[in-house]
This record gives C-alpha cells, structure tokens and sequence, in this order.
C-alpha cells in the first residue's frame, strides 16, 4: 500500500518535471508579462510551480494541456500582483527607457519591441493577458476557453487593445 | 480539506490573528453564558448585553474571516480567468465587511462598566461626558459601517483607518472585480 503511494507520488513527480520542461516557456511569458523586475518574476514562478503541482492531479483532459497551464499561471500572475503591493512600480519612465536604449544603440527593432513590453505593462491586467494569449497566436477559440469569454468577444477586444497599442506608439512617433 | 496545508498556505500573523480570534471568542462565550446562567438579574445589564454583542460581534467577524480564507484556498485556480478571479476578487472584497462589524463594537467598550450605583449616584457633569462619550463612539461605528467602501477608498480618514498594507490587495481586488464586470460586459 505505502509503496505503491510512493511509486505513485514518483511516477507523477516524473509526468510533473516532464511537463515543466516541455512547457516552461509558458511560465516565463507569463512572469515576463506581469512582472518587469527579476527577483519578482523567480518569486512569481516559484509560485505557479508550486501551484501547478498542488493541481496536477486535477488536470481535466478536456483541455488542451497548454489552456490549463496558461490559466494556472494567468491566474497565479493577476493574484501575484494583487497580494503584493509592497513592490515598486514596476513599469520604468519609458523616456528613460528609450534614452537607455539609444544610448546603448540598441537595434530598433529591439528598441520597439521594449517599447511593447512596456506598453502592454501599463495595460489592464485582463487586458495584458488577452495580448499576451494573441501575440503567442493562440486561435480565438482558445484564448475564449482560458479567459472564459465568448470567442467573437475575443476579436473584439484585440481590436481595441491593438489600437490602444498603436496610440501609444504614435504618441513616440514610432510606426 | 487539509487544513495543515491550509494552515501553512497562510502568513503566521494571520494564524496567529485567527488563533486570538477564537481563543477570544470561546472564552468569551463561556464568561458570557455563565454571567446570563449564574448572574442574570443580579449584575449589571450593561455588562452582560454589552460584552455578549462584544462577543457576537467579534464571532461573526471571525466567521466572515474564516469562510474567506477557506474559499480563497479551496477555489479551483485551472477554471478561467474571468471565473477565477471574480471568484476571489468578490470573496477578498468581503474583507471590508469584516472591517465594518468590527467597528460596530465601538460603543459597547463604552457602556459595559455602567452599573446601578452610577446610575443612581453618578453626578450630572460625568453622565453627561459619559453619555456624549457613548453617543460619539455609536455615531462613528454607525458612520463607519455605512462609509468603508470603495467609493470613500481615495479618502483621507479611510487611508488613516485602513492605509495598513494588508488592505492594499483588498482594494486592489475590488478594482479588479470591476474591471471584470466592465470586460464581461463588453460580451
């Protein structure tokens, strides 16, 4: 009985790592997009990890493995910052942003990129995860199942963060 | 329900908060039922109704805690965001209803050492203050119950009263649920 559990506990102690490497990726985007400092980001994945294996045994095979990790982490990233409020602002001046980078003499794509970055930052939280979904070009229909909204609303609402996007960027003269 | 991992899952302030809170509320109980059994017409009034709301209170404010923190806990993190999160922003906004009854028992730490003696030989000068006292605190708790919300959360007394950090995600989460309202709505 004991060694069976044990065995058991193993097995998915293996299925569980195997996951992690296979889907990393997803965890970082997501810390990327809610947190811009480094230390906060370790201490965010650090608790989706945590959170991913306390679920593990509940996964439904419904879905698609990378719908529920997007959501755990999702939902782990919006409650991460809620809970603590003690950090720094994290988004930077972005005039010092760009000073930064131009100084550097950074490649302008790049530049723009940091300038995105920064922009979906200053987004609503649900706001920067409908972005963040759209930029990995998840299917409507799969960016409706992780957030829980119809998946017309889904073209929607990108149309109107993407605008949004765009006025920002035209705010700094950047096409 | 595991409670051990609920338990660990929790900042030990808290623990400790919610461990005061019931030892408090147990003895208090158990003072209250034998001053209403034993000494029911024979001790102050003011005494025994003012330290059972005392009591009451103070239990139906741990009881809001505690059904929070377990909810909080047992909601299911892998459903989708918008019912993850409105699930949690509306339980953690329910945190200033605890605020709220707690304040409710302003008056009482005013009215619980009132006996016949001072009744029947307290000077005018002294009811007077005394009473000014109790009318004070009851009009603050009553003021306090209906003003702590969100729509007050920008100003000066409410800072003061809940600037403590451990409100901050409170009201963070109060946004957050309006903000889902507002993207639910765009449906």
């Amino acid at each position: 009985m004991v060694f069976e559990a044990i065995m058991q506990t193993k097995q998915q102690a293996q299925q569980f790592q195997e996951l992690i490497a296979q889907n990393k990726g997803i965890l970082i985007k997501v810390a990327r997009t809610y947190c811009q400092n480094e230390g906060d980001r370790q201490d965010l994945i650090q608790e989706m990890l945590i959170q991913i294996w306390q679920s593990f045994h509940k996964y439904n095979h419904a879905y698609k493995i990378s719908t529920w990790l997007y959501r755990i982490s999702i939902n782990m990233a919006i409650s991460y910052y809620r809970k603590n409020t003690n950090r720094i602002n994290n988004n930077l001046p972005l005039t010092e942003n760009i000073s930064q980078i131009a100084e550097e003499g950074k490649a302008e794509k790049e530049q723009q990129l940091n300038m995105l970055d920064q922009f979906i930052s200053e987004l609503k939280e649900l706001d920067k995860a409908l972005i963040l979904l759209y930029l990995e070009e998840k299917s409507h229909h799969e960016i409706a199942e992780i957030l829980g909204i119809s998946a017309g609303n889904v073209g929607t609402k990108v149309g109107r963060i993407k605008d949004k996007l765009k006025q920002r960027f035209s705010q700094y003269n950047i096409d | 329900m595991k409670v051990q991992t609920l338990l660990s899952s929790m900042k030990p302030v808290k623990v400790f908060a919610v461990i005061a809170g019931i030892v408090w509320v147990v003895f208090g109980s158990i003072f209250v039922g034998k001053l209403f059994i034993d000494g029911f017409g024979k001790i102050s009034p003011w005494l025994l109704f003012s330290s059972a709301l005392q009591v009451l209170l103070t239990a139906i404010a741990l009881l809001l805690y505690i059904y929070q923190t377990v909810h909080i806990y047992q909601a299911d993190i892998s459903d989708s965001i918008v019912e993850t999160q409105k699930k949690l922003t509306t339980l953690q906004s329910s945190s200033l209803w605890i605020a709220r009854v707690l304040f409710l028992q302003l008056p009482l730490w005013t009215t619980f050492y009132w006996n016949k003696e001072m009744m029947q030989n307290g000077r005018t000068g002294w009811w007077v203050f005394q009473i000014a006292i109790t009318l004070l605190f009851a009009g603050i708790s009553i003021w306090l119950f209906f003003n702590i919300n969100y729509k007050n959360k920008d100003k000066k007394w409410f800072k003061f009263i809940l600037s403590d950090k451990e409100w901050k995600p409170v009201l963070k989460a109060i946004e957050l649920n309006k903000e889902i309202a507002d993207f639910k709505e765009n449906n």
